[in-house]
């Protein structure tokens, strides 16, 4: 049985490298990869074939840990290893990172520190993260600025299960994409913030299958971008099922020639009754030169849903920063507030307060930076 | 204290205030009244420093300095005030925030130490509590959700915080009912002084029965068209703008 799974895992890896040799690296003619030119960013080199690692801080006492590329995988490993959803770039990841971390918190189990963990060096990185019925878990993930780094991510939620995961990207000078895959069991959460500083290239896409009803997914990210810097987030949420509910809330600060991009596509899927989603995108645009692509989708095949979305693109308001102004607050000032008045409510969407402090802290060294 | 001469004052190219004079001492309370579009808010943002507002003759000093050549923050931290007809709204600021950050800058550029967030909150409380303005309030985003009565409650707490030298109400009365409209005069009452000065823009004779002025001012067309006592805005109430602007005509 372990011998079978084992072979399928390489199996799987053989699967993935034929299929990405065969494309190769998207181009900005695919339509997902239109304001993100991986190809130019990367030049002659591409992605390469080497592997990158995941480093855990201290891994609290109630997750099981296992290596993805370990000859007798144990059996929730082989189940669940590159079987989610996958894009060109994931399909790399699949192929040359050797191994991998995997995680486990079992059912009913909730951790209450935090797991956090770190992503290092340039290549290929694989992680897979599975939380069993009614286990709990806070995932606080940070990388260093090697690149090109291209990490792939499967998380897997049971029934009732509850995971917090904030990312925090740091602005890197080079390329680093992630694709994280999501299946979210009835009644499972998935509540996540994501930050990011940009890179020559920085990508984050996102997919997420709402397969139990009650599935919930609350997305929340804020950007804050300078010079040339690019940050992409792409989501994908797919609710399969009835009374799923979705949010996203994202928020984009870009300055010099940076651009801030953001594509969210949501699917209701046929039966999926009473899904629930909202999406909101806006960023506020600090330079002449800085640029938001704001492209908020919605595909619906049910019959009975409720979906709003929105985006917008704007400028500090004048009113609001004279207000300011007359009540003695000096210019500079006044205009730091109002930035971080205008990302206030998607940081709120963080749980944990010690996370939450931490990527406000990152998000105020960043916009002392650009402003 | 405010010393206004041949002000001349443009919005986009067009001439809205043309050659207003005006001279208020410490201690008074003057009432400009007018009808509308005659130049009463132009003349509130301009003092108080608004872009967009050019000064194309005359001056404005205040304290013997020259007001129009200071930006709006150094206005407030001189101790210019201007409560607003129309207080803006800021998510994602709480009210309390907003108070701290405004009352350290304007005490940073007076050179004076900050005060902690215990010796604010303190202050906040205690002025709070006589303009009916709830701890929840203080909690909430400035003016966000606030009601007419609550936002020009806000401006008038400001007032009281910030001590200014010169307070600047532009059309505090409207949108207010009686009971709201009792409760902000009284707030600018407690707040005349011997070293404060007052001017009190409106359309409406009806505040200054409550903040009684000194002087009142009819503006019109962008000049003072008629002044004089407090017997001024009744004749106003009775007769009408029409009435005095036309015989200054």
């Amino acid at each position: 049985m372990t011998m079978l799974a084992a072979k399928s895992w390489d199996g799987r890896r053989e699967e993935a490298r034929t299929v990405f040799e065969g494309r190769g690296l998207p181009t900005r003619r695919v339509e997902e990869w239109k304001y993100s030119d991986l190809k130019s960013a990367l030049g002659e080199a591409g992605l390469g074939s080497e592997a990158a690692a995941t480093r855990i801080m201290g891994l609290p006492p109630g997750v099981e840990i296992s290596d993805l590329g370990h000859p007798h995988p144990p059996a929730w490993v082989a189940q669940h290893a590159g079987t989610l959803a996958r894009n060109a770039v994931s399909e790399a990841s699949l192929a040359f990172a050797e191994g991998g971390i995997a995680l486990r918190v079992p059912a009913g189990r909730a951790i209450t520190t935090p797991l956090a963990l770190e992503l290092t060096g340039k290549g290929h990185v694989r992680l897979l993260l599975v939380l069993e019925a009614s286990a709990s878990l806070s995932l606080f993930e940070t990388g260093d600025a090697a690149d090109p780094r291209n990490a792939g991510i499967e998380i897997v939620l049971g029934e009732g299960a509850s995971l917090e995961h904030v990312r925090l990207a740091r602005a890197v000078p080079g390329v680093q994409v992630e694709e994280i895959a999501l299946k979210l069991a009835a009644k499972a959460r998935y509540n996540a913030h994501f930050a990011n500083f940009g890179g020559k290239l920085s990508r984050t896409e996102l997919t997420i299958s709402l397969e139990g009803e009650g599935a919930e997914a609350h997305l929340s990210g804020v950007s804050v971008l300078g010079e040339a810097a690019h940050a992409d987030i792409t989501t994908h949420v797919i609710h399969r099922k009835g009374d799923t509910t979705s949010t996203q809330l994202f928020k984009k600060v870009a300055g010099g020639k940076a651009r801030a991009v953001y594509q969210g596509k949501v699917t209701v899927a046929k039966g999926a009754d009473g899904a629930d989603s909202r999406q909101t995108a806006k960023a506020l645009l600090l330079s002449e030169a800085a640029e938001a692509d704001l492209k908020p989708e919605l595909e619906i095949f049910a019959d009975d849903v409720k979906c709003a979305h929105g985006a917008a693109i704007g400028d500090l308001e004048a009113e609001q920063l004279f207000y300011l102004r007359a009540r003695g607050i000096p210019e500079a000032e006044a205009r730091a507030l109002l930035i971080h008045a205008f990302l206030e409510d998607a940081l709120s969407g963080i749980a944990r307060e010690d996370v939450r402090g931490m990527v406000r802290t990152a998000v105020g060294q960043a916009l002392e930076a650009l402003t | 204290m405010l010393e206004i001469r041949n002000l001349h004052v443009a919005v986009e190219g067009k001439d809205i205030l043309k050659g207003l004079s005006l001279s208020i001492l410490p201690g008074q309370v003057h009432a400009i009244m007018g009808p509308n579009g005659s130049g009463k808010s132009t003349l509130s943002y301009v003092l108080a420093g608004r872009a967009g507002y050019d000064i194309t003759e005359g001056s404005i000093l205040f304290n013997g300095e020259d007001l129009a050549a200071m930006p709006p923050e150094e206005r407030a931290a001189k101790g210019v005030f201007l409560a607003m007809q129309y207080p803006v709204e800021i998510p994602g600021v709480t009210t309390m925030t907003f108070l701290k950050t405004a009352l350290n800058a304007q005490r940073r550029q007076r050179g004076e130490p900050d005060l902690d967030a215990v010796g604010v909150l303190k202050l906040v409380r205690a002025k709070a509590r006589t303009l009916n303005i709830s701890e929840e309030m203080l909690r909430r985003a400035l003016n966000v959700g606030f009601s007419g009565g609550e936002k020009k409650r806000m401006e008038i707490l400001q007032m009281a915080l910030f001590e200014p030298r010169l307070a600047i109400l532009d059309e505090t009365d409207s949108g207010l009912d009686i009971d709201a409209l009792r409760l902000v005069a009284e707030g600018v009452n407690a707040l005349r002084s011997p070293q404060r000065a007052m001017l009190v823009i409106t359309h409406y004779q009806r505040l200054l029965d409550y903040i009684v002025p000194d002087r009142i001012h009819v503006l019109a067309r962008g000049r003072i068209v008629a002044e004089g006592g407090k017997e001024l805005a009744l004749e106003l109430e009775a007769k009408g703008y029409e009435h005095i602007v036309g015989r200054a005509a």
